[in-house]
């Protein structure tokens, strides 16, 4: 048995598989599918590609409804569960804000005005959908699966690498990440977290037997002006950046509950978010805004 | 990122008051041969055999109960 | 088509209901719920292991080992273990000087001992803070000891400290196969106080104190001595009698060093010792894990050990008689020296199989800085042990 470890490309970034097998052909046979799992789901949920699920909705709004499959139902589902429980600030609508924010060097903090003019284009609770078909009430308006699609490739792939066979294995989606079961030997896998500030670095690295590992940070995509940084979560009640951690990772069952669950957090601000945390009982570990660190992974020290 | 830890950061003359560990750096530290009490029955066997012939014994836990080594 | 909600945003829910909505919605989609577990894979293991261990000319003992232990409910963690000592063989019962000089002598008729052990250690997480209980019990035709422990461990620092305080009390009872009347009582109370540092990534050490307060019998019953002295024909045959006290001190301090580049742990232990009875004593064990490939690795590892005689220490009785001596060379000043090699391999589904053995060399001349007591019979022993242990 030996590590085999497939990169690829997909949604933008460079992704792995790590497959424990007796050899590279038998670990090649369980990461195909789990890789061919990501772009299935890329494919048909990612805004960017004009015939997927999510752009066909959108260009029907203010329109007629569209008609979806199961699976699609399931995430916006989904997607409501996460809107209840964050008191609305968990909101599948909020992508059109990306109109007004430029996360690019030089570029300006958008205006009052203009944030205020996308605002009225936000609202879960006006997306009409029955468990066929769904329609956005208003033109202009987006539904945006950024904020769960990743970390839903991450746990179908995990199924599919459990579906071929593999007891010890991991599938990381540049950071998102779902691991099967411990290293043959027991031991559990070195899961590093990124450091918010430095490339390249890994701010602690968390032993983890298995499960899903989901991060929302500051550093994806942000806006640094006069000292202040503003980051791609924003806000859907005000269209700004959320504030207080630079990251929160989130360690549960399922990858898209702890990629919904870190960026819930941020979107909580640093008080309410930890106390969030603490609520949901997940093992989590945090970076806040000033570089304080909350580690609420449990002791592996004897 | 997967990053395998690939070297401690190590402060030159460090003392127990100036770690630059951080604390979640722990893969390394959970490995069963960092382990600092072996508590198994087999640990406690393997101390029988020195402490029944010597005249120290103890130090690692309390309430272990004597022997009657004769 | 109906709209999802009226409001503009729900109420929030109750916290605890959070993670359980969350999963549930998650599980209506066609994916996998793997349990979270971070840190150690396991939830327990179960072993079960064999100690051999042979004196040349002297006693031979056999020793099957069970052991378990198990976390339950995240909070809760059990341990327990048991084992019989098969003791066969001669004892030294005997100093004598007959020959001129004092010697151990072997008498009587050969020993066929057994001794019981079990112990139960139940420990209680609550956050940053551990609480344990432990019971232990000794039983064999001339001794029963029964004990009982109580430890608290808080980790500090983010968790990069951890102090340990602990209580401990023990009741024996020492009888004697050739005594039927002796049913002698002895207590102890023992303190522990220790901290646990991890230094860098790749570090750290513990050092704990322990002191005890024995108070009882702490004759041995079948040790005797047996002194000739040139002016008088007959000789002087006493029973070993000891303080009815024990105040101990025991010093333990413990290092742990990986090297990853070598794949490789350093492992060095240091125990000070010192009692009322006058016994100063050192141990130090320094041993290498080396891992070979995934599944092999090997220990080799050195043990000294040097102590300093008893104050009521003494082959030979001397006059005038007092009140309290012991001809027991347990408590005499000599020092050892025992070498040991462990093989570990680990199988794919986690079982472990490992071998130990060693050979342990306890000599006058090993005593550091000399002094060895001269009658002090060099001690040859070997030992083995062979286990295996499954995860669960």
């Amino acid at each position: 048995m030996s590590l085999h470890r497939f990169a690829f490309r997909a949604m933008a970034a460079v992704n792995e598989v790590q497959v424990h097998a007796a050899d590279r052909g038998a670990a090649a046979a369980m990461a195909a599918p789990a890789i061919a799992e990501v772009r299935r789901i890329e494919e048909k949920y990612s805004r960017y590609r004009p015939e997927s699920v999510v752009s066909r909705i959108n260009a029907q709004a203010g329109g007629a409804p569209v008609a979806i499959d199961e699976e699609t139902a399931g995430l916006l589902d989904f997607a409501d569960a996460c809107w209840r429980q964050s008191a609305g600030l968990f909101d599948a609508t909020s992508g059109v804000l990306r109109r007004a924010w430029r996360f690019e060097p030089g570029s300006a903090v958008p205006s009052r005005e203009a944030l205020e003019a996308l605002l009225p284009r936000i609202g879960w609770q006006r997306v009409e959908r029955t468990r066929e078909a769904v329609r956005l009430p208003l033109a202009g308006m987006e539904l945006d699966f950024g904020g769960f699609g990743k970390e839903y490739a991450v746990d179908r792939a995990a199924l599919a690498l459990r579906e071929a066979g593999a007891e010890s294995a991991l599938v990381n989606l540049a950071g998102d990440l779902a691991i099967l079961g411990p290293q043959p030997d027991g031991t559990p896998w070195n899961v590093g977290i990124r450091h918010p500030r430095v490339e390249n670095v890994a701010i602690a690295t968390l032993p983890v037997a298995s499960g899903a590992i989901a991060t929302s940070g500051d550093y994806e995509r942000y806006l640094e002006v006069d000292g202040v940084r503003h980051c791609h979560v924003l806000d859907p009640r005000t269209g700004r950046s959320a504030r207080g951690f630079r990251s929160v990772t989130v360690h549960a069952q399922t990858c898209i509950v702890a990629g919904s669950a870190s960026t819930i957090a941020m979107l909580m601000g640093r008080d309410a978010g930890l106390e969030w945390l603490d609520g949901l009982a997940v093992a989590h570990f945090c970076v806040l805004e000033d570089g304080a660190i909350i580690d609420r992974f449990p002791a592996t020290v004897s | 990122m997967i990053r395998a830890i690939a070297g401690a950061v190590l402060v030159a003359g460090a003392c127990c008051a100036c770690t630059p560990v951080a604390p979640y750096q722990r893969g390394y530290l959970a490995r069963p041969d960092m382990a600092l009490a072996p508590d198994t029955g087999t640990a406690k066997a393997l101390e029988k055999t020195y402490s029944a012939k010597e005249a120290a014994s103890g130090g690692a836990s309390v309430g272990g109960g004597g022997c009657g080594c004769n | 088509m109906a709209a999802t909600e009226d409001r503009e945003a729900p109420a929030p829910r109750a916290r605890g209901g959070a993670l359980a909505a969350l999963t549930q919605a998650a599980l209506a989609l066609p994916i996998l719920a793997i349990a979270a577990r971070a840190g150690a894979a396991q939830v327990g293991e179960v072993g079960i292991a064999v100690l051999g261990y042979k004196e040349r000319g002297l006693i031979k003992v056999t020793e099957p080992v069970i052991w378990a232990n198990a976390q339950i409910a995240e909070v809760w963690e059990v341990q327990a273990s048991a084992a019989i000592d098969i003791i066969t063989g001669a004892s030294p019962q005997l100093v004598t000087n007959l020959s001129g000089k004092p010697v151990q002598a072997v008498t009587g008729a050969s020993i066929n001992d057994r001794r019981n052990t079990g112990d139960l250690h139940v420990t209680r997480h609550f956050g940053d803070f551990a609480l344990s209980g432990s019971y232990t019990e000794s039983n064999e035709e001339d001794y029963h000891s029964r004990a009982y422990g109580v430890e608290g461990r808080w980790d500090l620092d983010h968790k990069l400290t951890t102090i340990a305080a602990g209580y401990g009390r023990s009741n024996d009872r020492v009888g004697s196969s050739i005594d039927q009347t002796l049913n002698a009582p002895r207590h102890t109370d023992e303190y522990m106080l220790g901290v646990t540092r991890i230094l860098t990534p790749l570090s750290l050490v513990q050092s704990t104190v322990a002191i005890a307060r024995g108070r009882g019998w702490y004759n041995d019953p079948y040790k005797l001595t047996l002194t000739f002295y040139p002016d008088q024909i007959l000789p002087i045959l006493l029973a070993d009698r000891r303080p009815d006290h024990r105040d101990t001190l025991s010093w333990l301090t413990r290092y742990r060093r990986h090297f990853p580049g070598a794949n490789a742990t350093l492992q060095a232990d240091y125990r000070y010792y010192r009692d009322d009875w006058g016994i100063r004593a050192h141990t130090l064990e320094v041993a290498w894990q080396q891992d070979l490939g995934d599944r092999w690795s090997v220990r080799p590892a050195l043990r000294y050990y040097t102590q300093s005689a008893a104050d009521f220490y003494s082959p030979t009785i001397p006059r005038p008689q007092p009140e309290i001596v012991s001809s027991d060379q347990r408590l005499a000043a000599f020092g050892g020296l025992s070498p040991s090699l462990r093989l570990t391999y680990r199988f794919a589904g986690g079982t472990v199989i490992e071998g130990t053995a060693g050979y342990v060399h306890d000599a006058r001349s090993l005593r550091f800085g000399g002094g060895g007591s001269e009658a002090y019979t060099t001690l040859r022993a070997v030992f083995g042990l062979v286990s295996v242990s499954r995860p669960f």
